[in-house]
This record gives C-alpha cells, sequence and structure tokens, in this order.
C-alpha cells in the first residue's frame, strides 16, 4: 500500500477534531451576544471545516481545501464588511481616527537586512510557500520606513511582473499536459512563476496600506 | 438510488474530464427554469417601485439609485447562474460549491441596501452560513473519505452505509443553512424587506430549487 498505515489511522480521529472544534465553535457564538465575536468565532467553526475536509488526505481533497478556504474568505470578508457598513448608518457621521505609526526597534535598525534574508529563503523554497515567504520580506520592507520613498510607478511595474509570470505559470502547466517529457524546464517555469507572482502581491498588500497611511496624514 | 428512477430517464452525459454532468427530464427543466428567470433579470429595469402602504389605501413611490442595483442586478444574475450550475452538476463537490456561492450572493444582494434592519438580518444570515459550511463541505468530504468518488454517476451504483448516510444528514444541514430555510428562516425574512424585487425573487428561487435539487442528491448518494 503506498499510503502508510499511521497516516490512514488519522482520519477518524481528525473528523471527530474538526466535528468538536466545531460544536465548540458554535457553543461559543450561542454565548456570545457581541456582533463581532460572534463573527470571529464563526471562522473558527469555517476552520474545523477546512479540517475534516483535509482529514480525507487525498489528492482530490487537496484539491477541494483551496475552494473551501476561498469560500470562507470570501464570506468573511463580506460579512464583515456589512458589519461595517451597517455600524457606520447608526453611527451617522464618522469621526476620523488618529494614524499612530508603530514604533518597534527592528523597524528603524534591520529591515533590509531581515527583507534581505526573508526574499533569499523564500527564493530557496520557491513555489506558493516560497512566494509567501518572499512576499512577506518584501511587505516588511515597505512597512518599515527606508521603503517610503518608492514612487507609485515603480509598484505599476511590479504588478506588471505579476501578470507576465502568471503567464509563465499558465505556459509551465501547459508544457506539463502537451510535452510532459519537458517536465524540468516546465516545473521551473512554474515554480518561478508561482514564486514571483505570489511575491509581488504580497509586496502590493504594503503599498494599499502605505498609501492609506498616507491619505490618513500619517508620518512621512 | 438509481438517477432514472428519480428524475427520469438519462438523456445524455457531459464528460469535463473528472466532473460529468449528466442531464435528466427533472434538471433540464429546472436548468431551463432558473436561466429564463435569469434572463429577466438581466433584462429588467425595476428603479422605481410602487409599494402599498399598510393600513391605507394610499401608494408610495419607491426609487433606488442605479449606481445601487447595477451591483444588485449583477449579483442577481450570478445567483441564477449558480443555481442553475447547481441544477446540473453532476459532481458533489461542485454542488456544494454552488450552494456556497449561493448564501455568498444572497448576503451581496442585500448588503447594498441602506436600512439598518435589513442589513442585520443579512448580517445573521451571513453567520448562519458560514456556519452551514462545516456541514456542507463536511458532509462532501465525509462522502469522498468513505466512498473514494464524489461523481453522482458512481455513488448512484453503490449501496450506501452509515457513514455515508450521516454524511448526508450533515450535507442537507449545510444546505439547509446556507439557503436560509426552515429553522434559519427568521435570519432571512427580514431581508425581504428591501427594495428590489427581481433581485429578492432570486433569493426564494434559488432556496427553493436547491431544496428540490439538494434532495434528488441525497437519495442518490445515501440510497
Amino acid at each position: 500500500m503506498m499510503v502508510p498505515e499511521f497516516t490512514l489511522s488519522l482520519f477518524q480521529p481528525a473528523i471527530y477534531t474538526g466535528l468538536i472544534a466545531g460544536f465548540i465553535g458554535l457553543l461559543g457564538i450561542s454565548f456570545q451576544k457581541n456582533d463581532l465575536s460572534a463573527l470571529i468565532i464563526t471562522d473558527i467553526v469555517g476552520i474545523a471545516m477546512l479540517v475534516i475536509v483535509a482529514a480525507v488526505g487525498t489528492d482530490l481533497a487537496e484539491a477541494l481545501i483551496l475552494p473551501g478556504l476561498v469560500v470562507e474568505l470570501a464570506e468573511i470578508m463580506a460579512i464583515s464588511e456589512i458589519l461595517i457598513s451597517r455600524e457606520m448608518r447608526i453611527l451617522g457621521e464618522v469621526p476620523v481616527v488618529e494614524h499612530r505609526p508603530m514604533e518597534l526597534e527592528v523597524f528603524r535598525t534591520a529591515p533590509n537586512f531581515l527583507a534581505l534574508i526573508l526574499i533569499a529563503y523564500g527564493v530557496f523554497l520557491t513555489g506558493f510557500t516560497g512566494g509567501a515567504v518572499a512576499g512577506a520580506g518584501i511587505l516588511f520592507y515597505v512597512a518599515t520606513r527606508r521603503a517610503r520613498g518608492l514612487p507609485a510607478v515603480e509598484w505599476d511595474g511590479i504588478a506588471g511582473i505579476s501578470g507576465v509570470t502568471w503567464c509563465l505559470w499558465l505556459a509551465g502547466f501547459l508544457i506539463f499536459f502537451i510535452a510532459p517529457q519537458l517536465w524540468l524546464p516546465a516545473l521551473f517555469m512554474s515554480g518561478c512563476g508561482i514564486l514571483i507572482k505570489v511575491a509581488s502581491k504580497m509586496g502590493l498588500i504594503g503599498v494599499l496600506a502605505r498609501e492609506e497611511i498616507r491619505e490618513a496624514g500619517g508620518d512621512e | 438510488m438509481d438517477i432514472a428512477s428519480l428524475g427520469g430517464e438519462l438523456l445524455g452525459q457531459i464528460p469535463f474530464g473528472d466532473i460529468v454532468l449528466y442531464l435528466t427530464p427533472f434538471n433540464l427543466f429546472m436548468f431551463a427554469a432558473v436561466l429564463i428567470f435569469t434572463f429577466l433579470i438581466a433584462i429588467s429595469r425595476t428603479e422605481t417601485q410602487v409599494e402599498t402602504e399598510f393600513g391605507t389605501l394610499g401608494n408610495r413611490r419607491v426609487e433606488v439609485d442605479t449606481a445601487e442595483f447595477r451591483v444588485r442586478r449583477f449579483l442577481a444574475v450570478v445567483c441564477g447562474l449558480a443555481t442553475a450550475g447547481a441544477m446540473v452538476t453532476g459532481d458533489l463537490f461542485n454542488f456544494t460549491l454552488f450552494v456556497a456561492l449561493i448564501g455568498i450572493v444572497n448576503i451581496g444582494i442585500v448588503s447594498a441596501v441602506r436600512q439598518v434592519e435589513v442589513l442585520d438580518a443579512a448580517f445573521q444570515y451571513g453567520l448562519i452560513a458560514m456556519m452551514a459550511s462545516l456541514p456542507l463541505f463536511g458532509g462532501a468530504a465525509l462522502v469522498l473519505g468513505s466512498s473514494g468518488t464524489l461523481s453522482l454517476l458512481e455513488l448512484s451504483g453503490m449501496a450506501g452505509n452509515p457513514m455515508i448516510v450521516f454524511a448526508s444528514i450533515l450535507l442537507l444541514m449545510g444546505v439547509v443553512g446556507e439557503t436560509g430555510v426552515a429553522p434559519f428562516y427568521a435570519t432571512k425574512a427580514e431581508m425581504f424587506r428591501t427594495p428590489g424585487s427581481p433581485f429578492i425573487l432570486i433569493i426564494h428561487l434559488s432556496s427553493l430549487l436547491v431544496i428540490v435539487r439538494a434532495i434528488e442528491v441525497l437519495l442518490i448518494v445515501s440510497l
């Protein structure tokens, strides 16, 4: 048998864990009267759902986790948006919240070093995980003081690169199907493509945050 | 249970790789009904409505600006297409995904209104829909875990076992929560007070048709 016996024996405990976690989450929601807390606890129920899907542990289940996660994220974003708009309707005119930048020692002393290590480690990992790590590096660099001077044009360029690498990823997968004997270049193409794509997207989150800080009249 | 004994004779299959759509008179009828209704929504212009006032003989003219309606019309069309997809899909997980999509767009259809009560109801409905994703996806995953396939054509040939029956009950709980019928209807009732008739009607229509289809799917899977 390909799958070890131990992995198979994990199926039932994982299902029970998921169901019990979901049940505890539901109990928490029933006790909770605060809307925001109820929303956050609801996310636990959603994650318990992912545990149950993951318990199946086949390739098919792996393909199902991603849509499940996307549905979960879409729902929580939609509901929190509703919560915000309801609160804004209740409050009417909302007073502007004063922006206070984070004052952390590491932001002043080591942004370059940490960002470099994260990006290098991300490149070493390659693929989706590597993209996330490298993106965290870029994000960190943008969030810290040094990067504030970067012009918007450069970030537009990075968004463009993201599109190009997306095509690289797709082309890599196409080669997998059309010419399986060229699997090594195809793997390389899709690996690099997804790395740069995810990394640049993660970096753009930082840009958005920075633009919002600037609009709020924050530190510049 | 056999597909033919529930939905009439099998008219044909459309194989998309793993996902095999199959057509029966039952499916086709509901599919066509949803598509016709979606088309009506796409071409309707309901910016101005007349509402009857309660307790008097008067009528009231309600106007909603086009920008708000454009989003809601788009979401209503998406909801119609998702319902149509749920009617013909032959893959259990695609069915659950379509049901989850219907739940999300139902929240979206009412979320643009400017009434606090409606937004409150939409928030509660959203919480129920999120909680329902646990039994919904969990049930589908248990069916996959205990039978090894998600294709309805293959599942119809298998005899049910206790695990699959349990998974079907979970799945039914998920569909009920996601579409907001019987026990959860209270979370959805307030949402219908918002202006915009055809867009609200698609919420009704989708939950009715999805429940009918879900019962067919569950009978196929568990018997």
